[in-house]
């Protein structure tokens, strides 16, 4: 099918943000409100607004797209505000609390008044059922069909709209849990796109070792997939009845897409995806530079993003979390802090003085916005500081109250402080840089990586603003403020590959491997997955399988991941599997046990498929020239940091820069969407396609040479 | 020198998040599920002097002993400490708090100077001794319990003491403990990394000044809490129950608080002479419990350094339960906890009634060890998942659900099943709440766990130690009391076998059933005050039974709807007043 457009929609908390991209390789960048009540009503907006755009109706602009790639949160938020499916819960006698426990934890210490997680199925829905199996999956107990049928009854007369199947050590065999779910489908009608109950069978969903993991994902599944579905399949047919004959692809939270009747039956892939396309969007941007690893930062209004990708691959973990749940399907290594040009700033007991979590949002928003906030946001700091123009936020569509920020941060901080205004606003400045610091030291350091390694990738609304002083305080030489920066996740899902995990739990020491079972499992996985595929619609020749395993050194209790060749699998190579497993763990956590000669056990072993996808081609300019004073503006009054002073800088027009123009720092880069702000230590060059690459001045030579290539 | 208020909040930044970078390496690489499963260790930063920097404190009741051992060791070495050291530290008569916890320094020098110490300690999984797992209940001296280990070179200078370490680990029996003190090595590694780069950025003099004022701001910050409790004086105590010895033998914690303006003071003088058994606390792990109980009394959110504990004074004269004299056996220290905060809750919630709680459930325990013929080798394995009761009740919130002990305030977590059934030879047939054993109240105390499970394997044996099976937690303000811990063995002939609170069972044959339950939490306020409907939902989920509904609370419930009848419940609760 041919087709002229392809449109990346990512659905934010205030705005929904487009990137409509054309087969010439122009882009255009699309914003509207959000409808939380109905997310569907505001990105049917959006479609509407580009059809205007182009004069067109909507009919005949929405027949040229070829591809919709669509990031959701409504399975997010309805776990963040418990309007999930009422759901009832099997699970084997005897251990019926195990998701409410969450294994007896409580975070906050030293907070008596800290609570429990009220959890996703209360215990009335919990139904204990007589079966057992043994550590090694062999049948102790044989599955009691009354309790299923008891349960089923009682399930019905509760209106169930969600079943989650989970027993002990199902890991290992399915056979208790697919006999149960024969009966629940029989007793309360079944399938994903029919009017019966939603069903989750944890040895399908998530068949790996740790009960409260698998329990948890399995729920959380049960919990949010008769929502999703109800959203897909009215948005399928808003856009059907639109015209639409395109593709409809939806984001996950591995990173990947997934076509609509896919991700009905895996809802839980699509929780958390807010993020996720950031790390994908990374790659792509600086791919185009030859870099094979990089950090990006995300900062919006109310949290912060940082991911780290080494060799084109976004980092992965399996110990995901939403709102103290666990979630544990393999999802792009996403930290999430709570800082953005919202967070407030407070003066604590002993005098200190602290940024966010809490959030001033969009309403009543920073004092700035002048809609009634009165305490001192980032925003109100960053507009004191001069790095923001008063009427040029957001373009000018949003008029910011210099007053009304002034008067916040000298009455909640300047005061309590004993400091004068400016002194208080460049201490949010730093403490929030610092907080954000922190984020990117999370999936750098503490996962083994140096940070000073990496470009870092700068993208959301108030990123650019931060990114120089975030940069000084990990010592990066190098950041990339992408052309799509504001609209970074929008545009990631466009770069997306389809992509699906499957794990299979292999408990065995790695030299006593059953080769024939090994290679069993992976062709199980592998056939799962080219069949899931070509429901997809794609072709044998686009897919690619990563394999990997999941190991530890005997004892220990948790895994390394380790990626390992096709052919070492069909060599069946168990010798150079751990050769790779040594210094991975050394670099991981200081030291190894190859001396030793202590053995490796096999935990899991682990599937990726991708299904890749065309991505959009972004059209390249003609170099210019160094010189960038035809897109100067105006010069303004800033803070620098380290000189702690005000200083007249100047300030460029974003839209006008072109390909090979030089900025020396310090100075200001406005775009109707993003200020960039330049301090001494960086300049900044405009590469062909219309990203800026911020470095510090040192390395000018060798990012000339990059960028330009001489 | 100027100081710039602003870097000081950095400096407490990243002093914890280094400390918690340092968790993160442990959790992740240790071996006994005591340290990777249940997180029983904990991790800090301390300054040239041991004064302590910043901790990340899975298990606060390790954690305010670090400070004062460092100081010893500083003191003890001299000018004999050099870049490249590793010290290793138990021992209770300098400053340690149990023979288990095992901690792991490390020097930090900058530019020649020792600016700093990174240490992790743990709870090993076996230090030597008579009884693997070094819980043994017929100690009455500390060389009948475990290796003692006063301050120890392992490295100096860079380079390994194999001798130092041979003679240590030829004490041990299990080699995973070698490799998990490794990984504690490993842990101060990554701190001082990350304090050496923070030195490097700022400078000495920075780095100084700096701390120095985040410890007086911190100060300011627990006189400013101290301030908010009404000055007086407040006496309360507590008993605790059998010293492994004598059946039917009790001991008093007396406890007098005084509050004076911006200053506190817990004095002990009056609490009972000590145990001739294991049943006594030192110093340190005594102060650490009255610590971490006040501290959850405070504000949550203050920085743990040095500034903290300066207006806290805490007077135990040594020859008490809480302070044995040298040498005195003293294992069971840590679980001296318990009572001891049952002692200052009672004595403070005549002074600050709204932020005390009622009685958490205290720790009974069992250690497990045997053979387990599947994997040909022996393992030994604490009962996290079967120890956690419920946490008392305060004002406004109900006690948190199978929380454990007060000293771990849910730090420490079960063991998953799945992996406890690969681990260890057993069948796990039951892990529930046990339903009606939180203190009924306004507020209800957190409930309690039902454990069972069939031993497998050879050679078992069990260690029980903790307390709770005599006295329950007690109810605040008319709320009530909740429910006692119990371990019983039920043989495969038959005979059920309870467990004393000091326990050591040898042989266990296998396909014995363990059962235990580990107690709720006391409640808070008086029951008819509590929300019927509340009530009525807790019957429907079966964790109040309609009698407990009924007597406690004077709730009255229909058995077939499940539906409160309110009518009838004001009739009774009016009748009840």
């Amino acid at each position: 099918m041919t087709g002229e457009y392809k449109i990346g929609i990512d659905v934010g908390g205030t705005f929904t943000d487009f990137l409509l991209t054309s087969k010439d390789g122009s882009s255009e960048i699309y914003k509207v409100l959000s409808t939380p009540d109905d997310p569907s009503v505001g990105l049917m907006n959006g479609l509407e607004e580009m059809a205007k755009g182009k004069n067109v109706s909507l009919k005949d602009f929405i027949k040229k797209v070829k591809t919709v790639v669509h990031g959701t949160t409504v399975t997010t938020n309805a776990v963040l505000t418990r309007q999930g499916a009422k759901t009832g819960l099997l699970t084997t006698k005897g251990l019926r609390d195990a998701l409410e426990m969450r294994r007896g934890i409580r975070e906050e210490q030293y907070n008596n008044r800290y609570t429990n997680v009220e959890p996703l199925v209360p215990r009335y829905l919990r139904y204990p059922v007589e079966e057992r199996l043994d550590y090694k999956g062999d049948i102790l107990t044989e599955l009691k069909k009354s309790d299923v049928l008891d349960a089923a009854e009682w399930f019905k007369k509760e209106g169930i709209e969600a079943v989650a199947i989970c027993f002990m050590n199902s890991f290992a065999n399915d056979i208790n849990e697919s006999k149960a779910a024969e009966i629940i489908k029989e007793k309360l009608g079944s399938g994903f796109n029919e009017s019966g109950v939603y069903l989750t069978i944890s040895s399908e969903f998530l068949p790996s070792i740790r009960f409260y993991d698998r329990i948890s994902t399995t729920v959380l599944n049960s919990y949010v997939g008769p929502i999703l579905r109800s959203y897909l399949t009215s948005l399928t047919k808003k856009l059907k009845d639109a015209g639409f004959e395109g593709v409809l692809l939806i984001m996950q939270s591995n990173g990947g897409v997934v076509s609509p009747q896919v991700a009905m039956d895996k809802a839980a892939v699509t929780l958390l995806s807010g993020p996720a396309a950031g790390p994908v969007a990374g790659v792509e941007y600086t791919s185009i530079q030859d870099y094979d690893d990089c950090l990006t930062i995300d900062m919006g209004g109310t949290s912060f993003d940082a991911a780290l990708i080494k060799d084109k691959t976004p980092l992965v973990t399996t110990e995901g979390e939403i709102n103290r749940l666990r979630l544990a399907l393999p999802m792009l290594g996403i930290v999430t802090i709570g800082a953005g040009g919202g967070s407030i700033g407070w003066v604590d007991e002993g005098g200190l003085l602290r940024m966010g979590p809490q959030s001033a949002g969009s309403k009543p928003g920073p004092a700035c916005y002048d809609l009634g906030g009165e305490l001192p946001t980032c925003t109100d700091a960053d507009l004191v500081l001069g790095y923001l123009d008063k009427d040029f936020f957001a373009g000018g569509k949003i008029p910011l109250n210099y007053d009304r920020a002034e008067k916040a941060i000298k009455e909640k901080i300047a005061g309590p402080l004993g400091m004068n205004v400016i002194e208080a606003a460049s201490g949010m400045y730093h403490v929030i840089n610092v907080n954000m610091a922190s984020g990117v030291r999370e999936v750098s350091v503490k996962r083994g990586h140096d940070p000073r390694e990496f470009p870092l990738v700068v993208a959301g609304g108030a990123g650019p603003v931060h990114a120089c002083m975030i940069a000084l305080e990990l010592e990066i030489p190098v950041m990339i403020i992408p052309k799509e920066s504001s609209i970074f996740c929008a545009a990631g899902m466009l770069m997306s590959d389809l992509k699906h995990n499957f794990v299979r739990t292999y408990s065995t020491l790695l030299n006593k491997i059953d080769k024939q079972k090994f290679r069993s499992l992976f062709h199980e996985m592998k056939r799962e997955a080219t069949e899931l595929l070509t429901s997809e619609h794609i072709p044998k020749e686009s897919i690619q399988y990563v394999y990997s395993l999941d190991m530890r050194y005997v004892k220990q209790y948790h895994e390394v991941n380790v990626e390992v060749t096709r052919e070492e699998l069909e060599k069946e190579d168990i010798e150079s599997v751990v050769l790779k497993f040594h210094p991975e763990h050394n670099r991981l956590y200081g030291y190894s046990l190859k001396e030793e000669g202590t053995s490796i056990e096999l935990i899991n072993l682990r599937l990726l498929s991708i299904g890749k996808t065309e991505k959009p081609k972004f059209r390249q300019e003609e170099y210019d020239k160094e010189d960038s004073s035809k897109a100067l503006k105006k010069k303004r009054k800033v803070y620098l940091p380290l000189k702690k002073a005000f200083e007249e800088v100047p300030v460029y027009n974003g839209h006008q820069l072109r390909f090979g123009n030089k900025i020396f720092g310090p100075a200001i880069i406005e775009q109707v969407n993003t200020t960039t702000f330049i301090t001494p230590e960086y300049n900044v060059i405009c590469d062909k396609y219309g990203s800026y690459t911020m470095y510090l001045k040192a390395k000018e030579g060798e990012i000339n040479k990059k960028i330009v290539g001489i | 020198m100027k100081i710039d208020k602003i870097l000081v909040s950095v400096f407490q930044r990243r002093f914890k998040s280094i400390t918690e970078e340092m968790s993160i390496t442990l959790t992740k690489t240790t071996r006994s599920p005591i340290l990777c499963e249940a997180k029983d260790f904990v991790t800090g930063l301390y300054d040239g002097k041991g004064k302590m920097l910043e901790q990340t404190e899975n298990l606060p009741i390790l954690s305010f002993s670090l400070g004062p051992v460092c100081e010893y060791i500083v003191e003890y070495f001299g000018d004999e400490i050099y870049p490249g050291d590793i010290i290793f530290h138990n021992d209770v008569f300098s400053m340690g708090n149990q023979n288990n916890d095992v901690a792991v320094y490390k020097p930090i020098f900058y530019k020649d100077k020792l600016l700093a110490w990174s240490a992790a300690k743990g709870h090993q999984a076996d230090i030597g001794g008579p009884v693997a797992g070094g819980y043994n209940p017929k100690a009455t001296e500390v060389w009948q319990e475990t290796l003692r280990i006063p301050p120890v070179k392992v490295y100096e200078r860079g380079k390994l003491r194999k001798d130092v370490w041979d003679l240590i680990f030829a004490n041990i029996r299990f080699d995973i403990v070698a490799a998990d003190m490794r990984a504690q090595i490993g842990s101060c590694v990554v701190g001082e990394r990350g304090v050496l780069k923070l030195a490097e950025k700022y400078g000495l003099e920075v780095f100084e000044s700096h701390k120095e004022h985040l410890f007086d701001s911190t100060e300011k910050m627990m006189r400013a809490e101290i301030k908010t409790i009404p000055n007086g004086v407040y006496e309360g105590e507590s008993t605790v129950y059998y010293d492994g010895r004598t059946p039917g033998s009790k001991y008093k914690i007396r406890v007098k608080i005084t509050v004076k303006d911006e200053e506190i003071t817990f004095d002990y003088s009056d609490t009972d002479p000590q145990t001739d058994g294991f049943v006594n606390g030192t110093y340190t792990s005594s102060a650490s419990a009255t610590l971490l109980t006040f501290l959850q009394m405070v504000n949550p959110d203050m920085p743990h350094n040095d500034g903290m504990v300066r207006p806290v004074k805490i007077v135990i004269p040594e020859g008490t339960i809480l302070n044995a004299k040298y040498p005195a056996a003293t294992t069971f220290g840590n679980h001296l906890c318990p009572p001891n905060a049952d002692a200052i809750i009672r004595a403070l919630s005549q002074a600050i009634p709204e932020r005390v709680t009622a009685g958490w459930n205290q720790l009974l325990c069992y250690l497990m060890s045997g053979y387990d013929p599947r994997k040909k080798d022996s393992y030994v394995d604490i009962g996290f998942l079967g120890l956690k009761g419920g946490s008392g009740a305060t004002s406004g919130v109900d006690g948190y659900d199978h929380i454990g002990m007060i000293d771990a305030s849910g730090g420490v977590l079960d063991q998953d099943y799945e992996m406890f059934e690969q681990q260890t030879p057993h069948l796990l047939l039951k892990h529930e709440y046990w339903p009606d054993s939180a203190g009924a109240g306004q507020w209800r105390g957190g409930l309690g766990v039902e454990t069972k499970f069939k031993i497998g394997g050879e050679n078992t044996k069990v260690v029980t130690f903790g307390d709770g099976d005599v006295e329950p937690p007690f109810g605040l303000f008319e709320g009530k009391r909740a429910t006692l811990n119990k371990i019983e063995l039920r043989y495969p002939d038959g005979k059920v076998y309870k467990a004393t609170s000091k326990d050591l069972i040898e042989n266990v044959s296998s396909g014995t059933i363990l059962f235990q339950q580990a107690g709720g939490g006391g409640g808070y306020g008086s029951p008819y005050l509590r929300d019927p409907a509340n009530v009525g939902k807790e019957v429907k989920n079966g964790i109040i039974s309609l009698k407990q509904a009924k007597k406690d609370y004077g709730v009255i419930i229909n058995p077939e709807t499940l539906e409160v009848n309110i009518e009838e419940t004001k009739k009774l609760r009016k009748k009840l007043k």
